[in-house]
């Protein structure tokens, strides 16, 4: 009987050892947002350099910080972070230089160059790869896309039980803030007093607060016809199925988002993570990247088009850039005090 | 009581019961084979494509390699020290016995949520990176108890005597265990083992907070969950669900029944 | 008697391992998270204590005390709930399906446990959507005139959790059926008892170890569950387990998550000491 018994014993070392011997000969670990998990994104980068890409993924700044906090130096080689937020990872040590010239930036849309948020005292930290807006995604087969002009729309009481939140608090504290008319770098603990009411009756006309793919589900199937925070990143995955799913920035504006990647303070691997770097921000990787599986998003380096299909580029929008961008706020940058009162505001808007 | 068929109230409440609690992994199988990216009515058409691109995820695939590994490994460590204190406790009266067997046991009336936690911070002290290893001496910490529980209850008068003769014969301590204790509560070890190695192949939330790339099968499918909507999760559960429907049948066929003898 | 003494350091040396293993990774990181929530978060540095503001907010703040009360209830009505419906079940199965035809029975009743935990809670997601099963059979049949919210709430939570524990449920009541001798409601019939008397007054009595035991389970799995309210509450109020994991994976805040978890801890012992005499925890 015992011997019956640890048969699988047998078999689960052997398997040990045969995926031990299937490693390839470097590793590179990646602490990432879930769009770089994507296979198809890291595949050709791994055959290029024999290298296995380990990626750990995480959805917001405090969240990652809290896994780095947590590491040694030489657990992580490359970070993948909001780009407003690289200038408070770097000054808390996270970060290592990357030096001049590591990627030519010649042929980024202008406005994600963002030199100023990538580099602190003149010192680069990380390079800008991919962006994209939180504003208002929606369903035009039972949504009017006039009332989506503004957010306002929210609040008339129209389309209540017919909302999702996207559980970010940082786009959707913004959005709201823009709503009562503050900008985003306002967005101060006084500030959260203001937007707190607001907040709560949007809580209260919504039917749920949802991660990507919550979201995702209950606007496909028509369980919610708007969800505020959502953009491009949500319904450009769902395009194939439900075509009727749309995006604007209303009058009020919309959020950017513009994630930045950089090498890892304490890496025993900065060769590697640099070149990590120069493959993600090439048209080729830049076109992976935009249409990954997770969500996409646009490239930050303007030569993708070339690689990018017309189709791919018509999802993206990509010849409405211009007007996007001038319309949209960046993420708000709070210091530990903000983010701990914006967190709190957070919490208490989940559960009342 | 007699059988007593033909009450009809019985037999219609059995028949929703069932549909209540079948409905979901039927909705589960059905979709799974969904022709389009939406698990979710109407129905648009059979296909296996879902399946194939399973079978063809890397990640999904190490993960259920790792799963099978961790579950293999920390169900024989709670069966080796559930065995040997289940042993050693039902022999002699040791002073303390029952705060022994209390401390034993108190993992099971414990949220794996806390002992999750637990863990984290203390492994996070001495320096033990999450990993597999880490994710593995939590569930033994969760089926520990359960092991020890299972076999102790099944060493009954009888048992022990048959002991207690083989010592008094002369046999090693290594041999009583080996050639006597083990072959008499084999049932008990199978089902032992066998429950251990199922707790900690469906466990979530201690893989989730001790692992960092090499995951576990359910903390690869939450982060499949969370990272788009598709019928392929659909597959994965079915898959998970067949393997073990069929290892669930073999054993009842085979050691289960034999037991039952 | 020194062959008495040689048994029992046999004995101890065989326990001695699984003591060790308990105390290294079970008493030892919860007496570490007991000092952890006495720390205090400031900033983002971890400030040892002994500090007590930790438990001060939770009974203190509304959303955080709330989220004890959320547990509590969820809880509550998915334990009687379970207990309700299983146990019909459990004693249809036992008493009124043909012998040969028990076990299949039995497993059929608890086939859904060998999916997935996680998939378990997703497929009741797809199953209680809008556009999911149930509302298109109930608007279909015009039961309903158009479909009712079910997902992203509490009800959902409950459903999902439900659906679980019945089986549980069935399982421990079942095999404490099974277990009593026919007689006991055999003599009661003889005595002239109503067949809903012998059930009320002999047969319920006589379960009430199965039902503590699984009731029991039940709580201590539904109350520290994370998963089941995460995909089909819709984030519409939080549990203990949700709020805890939120401090731990969005703010780092450790503390916070501990002290939150000795309040979680300490809710099971106090149902643990209430349940006491009728669990047989080393006997299950």
């Amino acid at each position: 009987m015992p011997t019956q018994l640890f048969a699988p014993l047998g078999a689960a070392a052997a398997l040990l050892l045969s995926t031990t011997s299937l490693q390839a000969a470097g590793e590179l670990n990646a602490l990432i947002w879930c769009d770089h998990a994507d296979p198809a994104l890291l595949a050709p980068f791994e055959e290029a350099h024999d290298v296995r890409v380990n990626v750990k993924e995480y959805e917001g700044t405090a969240a990652g910080v809290t896994i780095l906090e947590q590491s040694r130096p030489g657990d992580w080689d490359v970070l993948v972070v909001d780009a407003v937020d690289v200038g408070r990872v770097a000054a808390a040590g996270f970060l290592a230089p990357l030096p001049e010239g590591t990627v030519d930036t010649s042929s980024y849309f202008p406005d994600l160059v963002m030199e100023d948020h990538n580099s602190v005292d003149g010192v680069t930290y990380a390079v800008t790869e991919k962006f994209g807006y939180n504003t208002l995604a929606y369903n035009k087969a039972a949504v009017d896309p006039a009332d989506m002009e503004s957010l306002g729309a929210l609040w008339s009481g129209k389309y209540d039980g017919k909302i999702a939140i996207y559980d970010y608090y940082l786009p959707v504290l913004g959005l709201v803030g823009l709503q009562a008319g503050i900008d985003t770098a306002g967005l101060d603990t006084a500030a959260l007093e203001t937007i707190k009411e607001p907040l709560m009756a949007l809580k209260a006309a919504s039917r749920q607060v949802s991660d990507v793919v919550a979201s995702q589900t209950a606007l496909a199937t028509g369980e919610v016809d708007i969800l505020i925070g959502g953009g491009e990143w949500l319904t450009a995955v769902l395009n194939a199925e439900n075509a009727d799913l749309d995006w604007t920035i209303p009058a009020e504006g919309g959020l950017l988002w513009a994630q930045s990647i950089g090498v890892v303070a304490g890496t025993e691997r900065e060769e590697l993570a640099q070149e990590f770097i120069r493959y993600i921000t090439s048209p080729d990787g830049q076109a992976r990247l935009a249409t990954s599986s997770c969500y996409w998003g646009m490239p930050a380096n303007a030569a993708a088009a070339d690689v990018l299909s017309d189709d791919e580029k018509a999802i993206l929008r990509w010849d409405d850039q211009a007007d996007y961008l001038a319309r949209a706020q960046l993420y708000p940058v709070p210091d530990a005090e903000t983010d701990a009162a914006m967190q709190d505001l957070w919490t208490e808007m989940l559960q009342n | 009581m007699r059988p007593r068929l033909g009450s009809p109230l019985a037999w219609i409440y059995l028949a929703a019961m069932f549909t209540f609690i079948l409905l979901p992994v039927i909705t589960l199988v059905v979709f799974s084979f969904q022709d389009g990216r939406l698990p979710v009515p109407p129905f648009k058409g059979a296909t296996l494509d879902w399946y194939a691109k399973v079978l063809s995820d890397r990640a999904m695939m190490e993960a259920l390699g790792n799963s099978l590994l961790v579950a293999a490994l920390s169900a024989f460590v709670s069966l080796l020290l559930g065995f040997l204190a289940a042993s050693g406790l039902a022999r002699v009266l040791l002073p303390g016995s029952v705060l022994m067997r209390g401390l034993l046991i108190a993992p099971m009336t414990v949220s794996y949520l806390i002992i999750a936690l637990g863990l984290l911070q203390m492994f996070n002290q001495i320096g033990l990176r999450p990993s597999l290893l880490a994710t593995g001496i939590g569930h033994v910490v969760i089926n520990l108890p359960l092991c020890f529980a299972i076999i102790y209850a099944a060493i009954g008068a009888h048992q022990r005597n048959a002991l207690r003769a083989a010592r008094d014969l002369g046999a090693a301590e290594w041999q009583v265990l080996l050639y006597v204790a083990a072959p008499m509560l084999a049932p008990s070890l199978a089902a032992a083992y066998f429950l251990a190695f199922t707790f900690s192949w469906d466990e979530f939330i201690i893989a989730f907070l001790l692992t960092r790339f090499d995951v576990t099968l359910p903390v690869e499918i939450w982060s499949m969950l969370r990272s788009g909507l598709s019928p392929e999760t659909n597959a994965v559960g079915s898959l998970v669900f067949l393997v073990s429907v069929l290892i669930v049948v073999t054993l009842e066929l085979s050691i289960f029944r034999k037991a039952r003898k | 008697m020194s062959l008495e003494r040689q048994e029992k350091r046999h004995g101890a040396a065989l326990v001695a391992p699984a003591l060790l293993w308990a105390v290294a990774f079970f008493v030892l990181p919860f007496a570490a998270m007991v000092a952890m929530s006495t720390a205090k978060m400031v900033g983002r540095e971890i400030v040892p204590g002994p500090d007590f503001g930790n438990y001060i907010r939770i009974f203190t703040e509304p959303p955080l005390t709330r989220a004890i009360f959320v547990s509590l209830e969820i809880t509550a009505i998915v334990t009687i709930l379970s207990v309700l419906l299983a146990w019909p079940l459990a004693w249809i199965i036992a008493t009124r399906v043909p012998a040969k035809w028990q076990r299949l029975a039995l497993l059929l009743a608890v086939l859904p446990f060998w999916t997935s935990y996680v998939v378990r809670s997703y497929s009741w997601a797809l199953v209680l959507g809008e556009k999911g099963i149930v509302m298109n059979t109930l608007v279909g049949l015009h039961i309903l005139s158009e479909p009712v919210q079910i997902m992203a709430t509490r009800t959902a939570t409950v459903i999902g959790f439900t659906h679980f524990f019945v089986m549980l449920l069935t399982l421990t009541i079942y095999s404490n059926l099974v277990q009593l001798s026919p007689n006991y409601a055999r003599a009661a019939e003889d005595l002239g008892a109503s067949r809903w008397q012998v059930i009320r007054l002999v047969i319920l009595p006589l379960t009430l170890p199965g039902v503590v035991t699984g009731a029991f389970l039940t709580f201590v799995l539904c109350i520290g569950d994370y998963i089941t309210p995460q995909i089909l509450g819709g984030n519409n109020e939080l549990t203990l387990p949700q709020l805890i994991m939120l401090q731990l994976g969005r703010r780092g805040d450790y503390p916070m998550a501990s002290a939150l978890s000795v309040v979680l801890m300490a809710m099971v012992t106090l149902a643990y000491a209430g349940c006491a005499r009728w669990l047989k925890m080393d006997r299950v």
